[in-house]
């Protein structure tokens, strides 16, 4: 076990890192609930890093390291199921998933492939304006409703569809992960810097320990997020995005809580972030679905076994 | 950045397991429940610690002067993963191979390490940790034991509370006022058996041997069983604290009683769909901290000081340690009120003092907000 980067998880990194400097901050006289960038979404395109799985040396584990510093982006851009599924699969990026027809799917408006997560099927289409109406809500994701199944739906193979739902709850975990960390961070910085009472904010341990439970939250889920991508495996999966779903539920609420009014509008990004966490926190059947799924792989029932 | 396991890694994973298939007494896990300060535990800690040693599963992380093999601490850690689940067959001994051992090696003198890591190595030598006092708990510099110097020996006066093995103790890494101000403190290897020391016993709910007082009457301490230079006291015991606070792999026996009472559960039918979500969200606490605790351990075997992730680490152990006492007390109440299953007893007296032991889950939230998230400290109002 290492938590460093290998040499050439550095040089990776390092690459990926400079391709996201640009969108560090949201687009200047950005006002929106959203800021998805065309821009970036084109260039991770353009420079290969969502084919990472296929380079030699490297694997899904990279995948979840670019997706949680992508996400630790106020910019959002569909990158984990591109990466994650659209390269073994071969679909046209950018893939959004879905949990079922007549639901909001995140990047829909957007994306080339939609991946339609069902009960007893996975399916995999080209989605078109009369699928797909989008929305606008307060969420930081280009959202569209779906309303059925692309015309050129195909079912995908057993093998297929189990990696698909595996990879998508790694996918939205290790994205959960920099959405929090970047929430927390700009909260930190925050408190850092607002003064009250003659003193910065983050002087008062309130403050402090519900800030450091959620470091240390952000930081778990991190790890979680990406020891299942290394292993890519379905309890881990489950595992990994019910800590995330759970532990999102104090980290919006603090951040915001420690930002005060100002954490409220959207000239203060800090909804770019939570804003999209509070989309995660429903995703795949939300933290119900998570432990549901933990607990039949961990105990299985009577009549499963 | 990888997760897996090394072969050698693995290896000492199995070798650690089928000691313990083969060295733990059939009535054990009754035995475990009496905790590690328990006259039962301590005498069986001296049989089967010199028999860790012999297989190479008490300390080979230490350099091979002392006895070891230079182990990675990560094997260090999954040996410790394996004695804890089953209840910590080591019984006190695992303070001397994880942080009493460890502190001697850094600060100690050659004739201390030649003289402690032997009687370590041996496994059958009892030491008792001597910090906290009634006026210093969380804020350990308000300790009053003094130790005054006179030629080259101290005299000790003052008292300790909490001090967890002490009656069986024949060792006590002890911290004493020695100078002037906040600064000014010294830790010494005393032997328990120095005229002027008085052990008495606190029955708690944690378990029998874990709580004493300890009075210090003029007790001589000699200027050699100072542990690192006169008034360097603090840098002594934040390095042991690191190791302290992360050196118990606790998520590994909340796990195992989670586990159990599941099982509990699923036999008398009663592992319905609350209580399954219940239990996964226990064990994805457990897991969390297991990472975060690894994260710890890799720091530690890159030398690194790492303090705050100690902390964090300790702070997710705490939590997902209450989450499976809660669970047990919630869905499977009559493992607690009875002892149907010993292991949750055992569990529940380490449960309930992880968030305090090792210093306060807040202690560790303070350390974190100051040292990873650079946040100051509050002015007068
Ligand atoms: C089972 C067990 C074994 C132990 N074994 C040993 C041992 O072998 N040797 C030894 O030296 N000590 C031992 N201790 C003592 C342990 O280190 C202390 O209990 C701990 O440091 C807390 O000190 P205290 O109990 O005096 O609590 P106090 O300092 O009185 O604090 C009480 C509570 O107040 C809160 N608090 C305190 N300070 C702050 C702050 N700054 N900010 C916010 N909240 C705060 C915390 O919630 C804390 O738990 C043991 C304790 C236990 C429970």
């Amino acid at each position: 076990m290492d938590f460093d980067y290998s040499d050439d998880q550095h040089l990776l990194m390092t690459a990926f890192e400079s391709l996201l400097e640009r969108f560090r901050a949201p687009p200047p006289g950005q006002h929106g609930y959203v800021a998805y960038s065309g821009e970036l979404q084109a260039e991770l395109a353009a420079s290969g890093f969502l084919e990472i799985t296929g380079q030699p040396g490297f694997g899904l584990l990279e995948a979840a390291m670019m997706t949680e510093a992508a996400a630790h982006c106020p910019v959002s851009v569909e990158l984990a199921a591109s990466a994650m599924l659209g390269a073994a699969l071969g679909l046209a990026a950018p893939v959004a998933v879905a949990w079922g027809v007549g639901r909001p799917v995140r990047f829909l408006p957007v994306a080339r492939t939609v991946v339609v997560i069902e009960d007893g099927r996975v399916t995999a289409g080209t989605p078109c304006a009369d699928i797909a109406r989008p929305v606008t809500g307060v969420a930081a994701y280009p959202i569209a409703v779906l309303s059925a199944l692309p015309h050129d739906a195909r079912q995908l193979s057993g093998t297929e569809a189990a990696t698909v739902r595996r990879r998508a709850l790694i996918g939205v975990a290790a994205e959960a992960a920099g959405l929090m960390r970047g929430a927390v961070g700009h909260t930190v910085q925050y408190v850092r810097e607002r003064r009250q009472f003659g003193q910065p904010l983050g002087n008062f341990q309130a403050i402090q320990h519900r800030l450091a439970e959620d470091a240390q939250l952000v930081r778990a889920c991190r790890w979680l997020a990406f020891r299942a991508a290394y292993a890519d495996d379905a309890k881990e999966a489950a595992v990994a995005l019910l800590y995330a779903q759970e532990a999102m539920r104090k980290v919006i609420n603090d951040c915001h809580q420690f930002s005060g009014a100002m954490g409220l509008t959207l000239e203060f990004p800090l909804h770019l972030w939570t804003y999209r966490l509070k989309v995660l926190q429903g995703e795949a059947g939300g933290r119900g679905a998570q432990a549901g799924s933990v607990a039949d792989q961990l105990w299985p029932l009577a009549d499963a076994a | 950045m990888e997760f897996g396991w090394t072969p050698q890694e693995n290896a000492v994973r199995i070798k650690a397991r089928e000691f313990l298939a083969a060295n733990l007494p059939a009535d054990w896990q009754a035995t475990a429940a009496l905790s590690p300060g328990s006259q039962a535990v301590t005498d069986f800690s001296r049989e089967i610690c010199p028999k860790l040693h012999e297989a190479g599963l008490l300390l080979s992380h230490w350099p091979e002067e002392y006895g070891g093999v230079n182990a990675s601490a990560w094997e260090h850690f999954i040996i410790g993963e394996q004695l804890w689940e089953v209840g910590e067959p080591r019984g006190p001994q695992y303070y001397n191979v994880n942080w009493i051992g460890p502190t001697i090696l850094e600060y100690g003198t050659a004739g201390q390490k030649n003289y402690h890591l032997g009687r370590i190595r041996e496994g059958n030598v009892i030491w008792c940790q001597g910090f906290s006092e009634p006026s210093g708990g969380s804020d350990l510099a308000g300790i009053r034991t003094r130790a005054v110097r006179d030629g080259d020996r101290y005299v000790v006066n003052g008292s300790k509370i909490w001090t967890s093995y002490a009656r069986l103790a024949e060792f006590c890494i002890l911290v004493a006022r020695t100078g002037e101000g906040k600064r000014g403190v010294s830790v010494f290897l005393l032997p328990m058996n120095r005229p002027g020391i008085t052990v008495r016993p606190i029955a708690s709910v944690v378990g029998d041997g874990d709580l004493h007082e300890v009075f210090f009457d003029d007790v001589e301490v000699l200027a050699g069983e100072r542990l690192g230079p006169e008034d360097a006291g603090w840098e002594v015991i934040r390095y042991s604290l690191n190791f302290e606070r992360v050196g118990i792999p606790r998520y590994a026996l909340a796990l195992k009683t989670l586990d159990r009472a599941v099982m509990q559960l699923q036999a008398a039918s009663a592992f319905g769909p609350v209580a399954r979500q219940a239990a996964a969200d226990a064990y994805a606490s457990c897991e969390g901290a297991r990472m975060m605790a690894y994260e710890a351990v890799d720091q530690r075997s890159k030398s690194r000081p790492g303090s705050g992730i100690a902390s964090m680490a300790r702070y997710a152990i705490v939590l997902a340690e209450r989450k499976v006492a809660d669970f047990v007390l919630d869905w499977a109440p009559h493992l607690f009120s009875s002892d149907a299953d010993p292991m949750v007893a055992t569990h529940h007296k380490r449960a309930i003092a992880a968030g305090l032991a090792a210093g306060a889950a807040e202690i560790q939230l303070n350390i974190v907000a100051r040292d990873m998230l650079g946040l100051g400290v509050a002015r007068g109002l």
